[in-house]
């Protein structure tokens, strides 16, 4: 028992160094070799793949792109997923981004999806609205008239000579939107600017760090559903049938969090132990 | 595979190997990786918000292709600006699908005023523009966060308590356990931050609840902070992975051997002084 304390304290004191390196291991080891263990669909990842499967064929669909490089393992693999579940049940998808690079992580997205693996037609299929700078008032300005804030496209084409652009004035006349965010401007703004106010359905696929900011919409309903973070992500791969980046993360991602625990219940009975030893001297 | 998609993945492992060194120690190549991406972020940011919304959107509405007369004085100005940048102002004006509006030259102006902050003599100027986006954010937000934090949350969670069909348990699914829950921890957590008044009885004891619910809270953000950080940590690996393979000349292998190789001649170099770890990394 001596010897298992004098190893707990000895833990508490390492160098946090060496935990970085355990980690960088715990994370490696299993994406070189994957376990497979088994995903099971949450019931807000369940509720946004129903959602679209029940969306009529040929419905307007705007799906809002908020996120850059820096969370694309999280963001990125929802954005492809979901792509992908509207394209196969031919939905017309409109692709707007209220972050810079978000226009990138689109682009893509619409290459390896729309073009490579549908082989979709730009304009009749699809439409890539591209970024604007202004926050929540890019979104005031799709809610209102679309046509006045959207004069162009991402490639510099008229809006008024887009064949799917036609009828579509402002967001009350997309039957759907999903918005895969990572922070501000993002999934927030569109409950309260555009969601809320017009009635249109809109689920959304966000970072880990969000859940917390962004559950209370779920929980209430202005947001029908949601995928949380890679695990969301990896959900909706496996609800679509088609694994990717998310499924090969959450071997890693599950042993990690394990270490996590661990190295969290160690350092605390070190902690205590510590503490015991001072009052008793 | 292109020269460009070889050396942009020697340059991302250099980045990220750059980054991460900086959990061992506060060092140059952290430094550089550092630098650069604020230096790169400022750049890349300035530029897509010229060629996004100042160019086409601003400039756009002002001197429409749609409205060119090249003998009108407006757009004599317009060719004069041409004269020293004719990608921002093509000849026979900016081709955008937009009509004249000449009330963005109200925005033009708060801008510039805004631009005016670096000269300490008139920067008094800015505060026109920030008084207007501070006014205009406002007024924006309170509407927003009025009908959606506010009524759409009483309206989806509190008056659900009235609803018949509501089951009275169920902890994944809305139910008036739910309900109830959410309505205590509203209030004790409200409670909590009530200064006004010493928490001492029962105002403590509801206090102390609020607490509770906030701890939960944190918890619950923590753990969604750790799952997110691995995720992109596992990002990042799949990545090096991807870029240790023969088709971009083993980037992963090499960078790394030669980080190592370095850091460990410096640590060398330096055996014997005391070089604490930054109190920083990654508290």
């Amino acid at each position: 028992m001596k010897g298992l304390t004098e190893l707990i304290l000895k833990i508490g004191k390492v160098d946090r160094r060496w935990i970085f390196l355990v980690l960088a291991v715990v994370v490696f080891i299993p994406i070189l070799t994957p376990i497979g263990m088994p995903i099971r669909a949450t019931a807000t990842t369940k509720v946004v793949y129903d959602l679209i499967e029940n969306l009529p064929p040929n419905s307007n669909v705007l799906v809002s792109i908020e996120y850059s490089p820096s969370t694309k393992p999280e963001n990125h693999p929802m954005t492809i997923s979901i792509l992908r579940h509207l394209f196969r049940n031919n939905q017309k998808v409109f692709i707007t981004c209220l972050w810079p690079d978000g226009q990138f992580m689109a682009q893509d997205a619409i290459q390896q999806v729309a073009i490579e693996e549908f082989g979709k037609v730009y304009g009749e299929d699809y439409v890539f609205l591209g970024f604007r700078p202004g926050s929540e008032a890019v979104i005031k300005g799709i809610v209102s008239n679309i046509r006045k804030l959207y004069t162009v496209d991402v490639y510099q084409t008229k809006i008024d000579e887009i064949p799917l652009m036609d009828g579509i004035n402002k967001f009350s006349d997309f039957a759907y939107l999903f918005s895969s965010s990572a922070g501000y401007p993002g999934t927030v703004e569109w409950v309260q600017y555009a969601a809320d106010p017009t009635g249109v359905p809109m689920s959304s696929g966000v970072t880990s760090i969000q859940v917390n900011e962004v559950m209370p919409y779920v929980q209430s309903g202005q947001i029908k559903g949601l995928l949380a973070g890679m695990p969301g992500a990896a959900e909706y791969e496996a609800l679509i049938g088609q694994k990717g980046l998310a499924t090969s993360g959450m071997d890693a991602q599950s042993i990690a969090h394990l270490v996590i625990v661990l190295f969290i219940i160690l350092g605390n009975a070190a902690y205590f132990i510590e503490r015991k030893r001072s009052k008793k001297y | 595979m292109s020269s460009t998609a070889i050396l942009g993945a020697w340059i991302a492992v250099f980045l990220t190997f750059g980054i991460f060194s900086y959990l061992y120690k506060d060092n140059p190549f952290y430094k550089m990786a550092e630098h650069l991406f604020v230096g790169v972020s400022a750049g890349y940011w300035t530029s897509i918000y010229f060629w996004t919304q100042i160019q086409p959107n601003l400039f756009g509405r002002l001197w429409p292709a749609s409205e060119y007369n090249a003998d009108s004085f407006w757009y004599k100005i317009y060719n004069g600006l041409g004269f020293f940048s004719s990608s921002i102002f093509p000849e026979g004006g900016i081709d955008k699908g937009h009509d004249m509006y000449l009330i963005y030259l109200i925005p033009f102006a708060l801008g510039v005023m805004m631009l005016l902050s670096l000269i300490p003599k008139i920067n008094w100027f800015a505060r026109w523009g920030i008084a207007y986006t501070v006014g205009m954010a406002a007024g924006l937000r309170a509407y927003g966060y009025l009908n959606s934090n506010v009524i759409g949350q009483i309206k989806g969670t509190i008056a659900n308590l009235g609803d018949p069909n509501m089951p009275f348990w169920s902890l994944s699914s809305p139910s008036i356990f739910n309900s109830i829950v959410i309505i205590v921890g509203t209030l004790t957590g409200l409670i909590y931050f009530y200064f006004s008044k010493e928490h001492k009885g029962m105002l403590g004891k509801i206090s102390k609840v609020g607490i509770y619910f906030l701890m939960i809270s944190f918890g619950a953000s923590f753990g969604f902070a750790v799952m997110g950080r691995i995720s992109l940590l596992i990002g990042r690996f799949v990545d090096l992975i991807k870029y240790s393979g023969s088709q971009f000349h083993y980037a992963t292998i090499w960078i790394l051997v030669i980080m190592i190789i370095i850091l460990g001649y410096d640590a060398f170099k330096d055996r014997g002084k005391n070089t604490p770890v930054s109190e920083d990394v990654v508290q």
